[in-house]
């Protein structure tokens, strides 16, 4: 299957939770996904269209719209296409279904977007910071208003 | 018995025997392998065959019981800093550090990081920084003749005179 014909499948199945769907170039395509409808896209996704591996999933901030992106990348091993989910989440209260039952490689990603960004995944298997200690939960170091850097001179240099 | 001790080792201090001692001292500097950034790599290539530098009495150990030095070797991230602090616990006394690499020293490439401690000289009693990233083998040889002399000299913070 080339791009359009994945982008019309999958607008023909999920009319209302897929939008702006877009072919950036002749093997990616970006589209937009509504948060409720995460995990069933994911499974149709992976068990009709055969796109068996999520590549990676990770957090974008936009402070100023007052939005978090949480992007999937999810690549096929039959189609030569690359497909770029974004789901928009608020920034207040981010949270999101987590797709851990469809991609199980989706645990440690989300475990790591939730420990930067905050982004409560519900219904994941283990939700618990993954590199970062555990006290500096609730600081989200990515996010782009993130204010705790250390910033001491490095005294033995000067 | 431990008031003692400690009075032998306090007379001993003022006497020749602590010169011995510190000339026995400074030529068997263990230390401990504990490659923590790619600095590591370079710690570990330094105990290899090629530099060799057991010809020194500077020989790489595996556990931190056995160890007379540790060498920082890399970042100190907020997580390892409790694990870094109970492998030091665990050696013997005398003990001496080496702050090896830019990492260990001030943050290096990881400075103003979320998640790495700055100048760990606050932690730890560091005698010898040894800068670059990562710096050669031969600097870390260096860093190692550096602690010999400050030993020789008693100017060490291992040990308490
Ligand atoms: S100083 Fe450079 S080589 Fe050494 S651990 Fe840091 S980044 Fe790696």
């Amino acid at each position: 299957m080339d791009a359009n014909s994945i982008i019309s499948s999958l607008t023909g199945k999920f009319p209302e939770d897929i939008f702006d769907a877009n072919i950036e170039s002749e093997i990616r395509i970006v589209a937009k996904v509504k948060p409720e409808n995460v995990v069933e896209v994911c499974r149709y996704l992976k068990e009709d269209l055969s796109f068996g591996h999520l590549c990676c999933e990770f957090g974008v901030d936009y402070p100023d719209r007052n939005e978090i992106e949480v992007i999937y990348v999810i690549g096929s091993y039959e189609h030569p296409v690359v497909l770029t989910m974004k789901a928009i989440l608020p920034r207040d209260n981010p949270e999101v279904e987590s797709v851990v039952p469809v991609y199980w490689n989706a645990n440690w990603y989300e475990r790591e977007t939730y420990e930067l960004f905050g982004v409560k995944y519900l219904n994941h298997p283990d939700l618990k910071p993954l590199v970062l200690p555990k006290e500096m939960l609730g600081e989200w170091p990515l996010r782009k208003d993130y204010k705790g850097f250390p910033n001491k001179t490095a005294r033995n240099l000067v | 018995m431990l008031t003692d001790s400690n009075a032998i080792a306090d007379f001993i201090k003022k006497t020749k025997i602590q010169d011995v001692l510190n000339w026995g001292r400074k030529n068997s500097l263990w230390f401990m392998v504990n490659a923590m950034g790619c600095c590591g790599v370079e710690l570990l290539a330094t105990g290899m065959a090629h530099y060799d530098t057991d010809r020194f009495g500077i020989i790489p150990r595996n556990s931190p019981r056995h160890a007379d030095v540790m060498i920082i070797s890399g970042y100190v991230t907020k997580k390892y800093l409790p694990a870094l602090k109970r492998i030091w616990d665990q050696m013997p006394a005398p003990k001496w550090v080496i702050c090896f690499g830019d990492c260990a020293i001030s943050g290096g490439p990881f400075y103003e990081s979320y998640s790495t401690h700055q100048n760990v000289d606050d932690v730890f009693p560091v005698d010898v920084f040894v800068p670059g990233c990562p710096p050669r083998c031969e600097a870390l040889i260096q860093g190692f003749v550096e602690l010999q002399k400050k030993i020789e000299a008693k100017k060490d913070k291992g040990t308490d005179y």
